[in-house]
């Protein structure tokens, strides 16, 4: 017990790592709505659906845009491989 | 209509905590052959193939639901590494189910060995592009001698001019965030045992002023995380002043590194 607490507390002092308590949405969005196993389970998601639902995000926030930059390319910079 | 099973995640170990009574979910696992699944029933009225793609459109009812998904996920990858599932991953019997275990247990395991007492951790980079353009262009000398010929043009001439001067700002701002960006993703992947570059998300939905200009997730050995925080430390340093937000977070279950698993 006194082992976990001291972990958490450890945690909890990496730098500006936040804990997960105050995750927004979006963070939750990226990760478990696009990724994670992807397996046609007798009920899936589809990517129009996924799209759906950044729409809907989108439309809580802010007025309607062309849908195109949700599913931009990922940032060119970084993509290249370290030579 | 019959109730659905709900699949959240893979383990090699029974869970210890199937009871979410804060959550009003009841989890239970299904083995096959070394591997549980662990699922709960839901009702068809939010996940049937119909009900599903009309709640999605509902953000209250997608934050409820895929809250849920997160937290019991969390739960379970306290103790033992875990395969999370997409969100919505649901099925019609647990005959269906194992028959997945089934047909995936080699990958399964195997991808769960490669991820045991590993952690997922996300870092994004978001920039403030107008401090970057006062910070960089004020003496550069690309946008010095464009200044000049706008003076020295007449009224047509410098509106072109001052056209061309807006493409350089942008080159150079570009330039530069690619320059940090690919600085602070390579040190840190130094750190880590996998890495993955994911679509930069608009403004519209990150809620912030601020553009992204990095979105990436690390997998790092639990025992290397003080590695990875300190080059984090580091970079904090070196770009203080830049123009740079860090947003790191975790642990995540590790949703960016499953693909091993066929698909």
């Amino acid at each position: 017990m006194d082992n976990s607490i001291k972990t958490l507390q450890n945690k909890k002092s990496y730098l500006d790592i936040r804990k997960k308590e105050r995750v927004t949405l979006l963070e939750i969005l990226d990760r478990a709505l696009e990724k994670g196993v992807v397996i046609s389970g007798d009920i899936v998601i589809s990517v129009a659906d996924v799209d759906l639902v950044y729409l809907g995000l989108k439309v809580l926030l802010s007025s309607v845009e062309t849908m195109e930059r949700l599913r931009g390319a990922p940032f060119a910079g970084a993509t290249e491989e370290p030579t | 209509m019959k109730e659905l099973l709900y699949l959240y995640c893979v383990a090699k170990d029974k869970p210890s905590t199937c009871n979410f009574e804060d959550l009003g979910i009841k989890t239970h696992p299904i083995y096959f052959q070394g591997t549980y699944a662990l699922v709960s029933w839901v009702s068809p009225d939010d996940f049937s193939e119909d009900n599903l793609k009309k709640h999605l459109a509902d953000m209250g009812w997608v934050e409820k639901s895929i809250r849920l998904h997160e937290r019991v996920i969390e739960e379970i990858m306290k103790d033992q590494a875990v395969l999370p599932f997409k969100f919505g991953t649901v099925f019609e019997s647990e005959a269906n189910i194992e028959k997945l275990l089934k047909s995936q247990n080699v990958e399964f395991k195997a991808v769960l060995d490669l991820l045991a007492g590993k952690e997922e951790w996300g870092f994004k980079i978001y920039c403030n592009s107008e401090y970057f353009k006062d910070a960089l262009c004020s003496g550069n000398e690309r946008i010095q001698e464009k200044d000049k010929e706008i003076a020295s043009a007449g009224k047509g001439k410098a509106f072109f001019l001052k056209k061309k001067k807006d493409e350089i700002i942008k080159d150079i701002i570009n330039e530069k965030i690619s320059e940090y960006t690919k600085d602070c993703f390579e040190r840190l992947k130094v750190t880590a045992v996998d890495t993955k570059i994911n679509n930069i998300l608009p403004k519209e939905v990150t809620e912030k002023t601020e553009e992204m200009v990095l979105n990436a997730a690390f997998l790092i050995n639990k025992e290397r995380i003080k590695g990875f925080v300190n080059v984090l430390a580091y970079l904090k340093t070196k770009y203080l002043n830049k123009g740079l937000i860090f947003d790191c977070t975790g642990p995540w279950p590790p949703y960016n590194f499953c693909s091993a698993v066929k698909q």
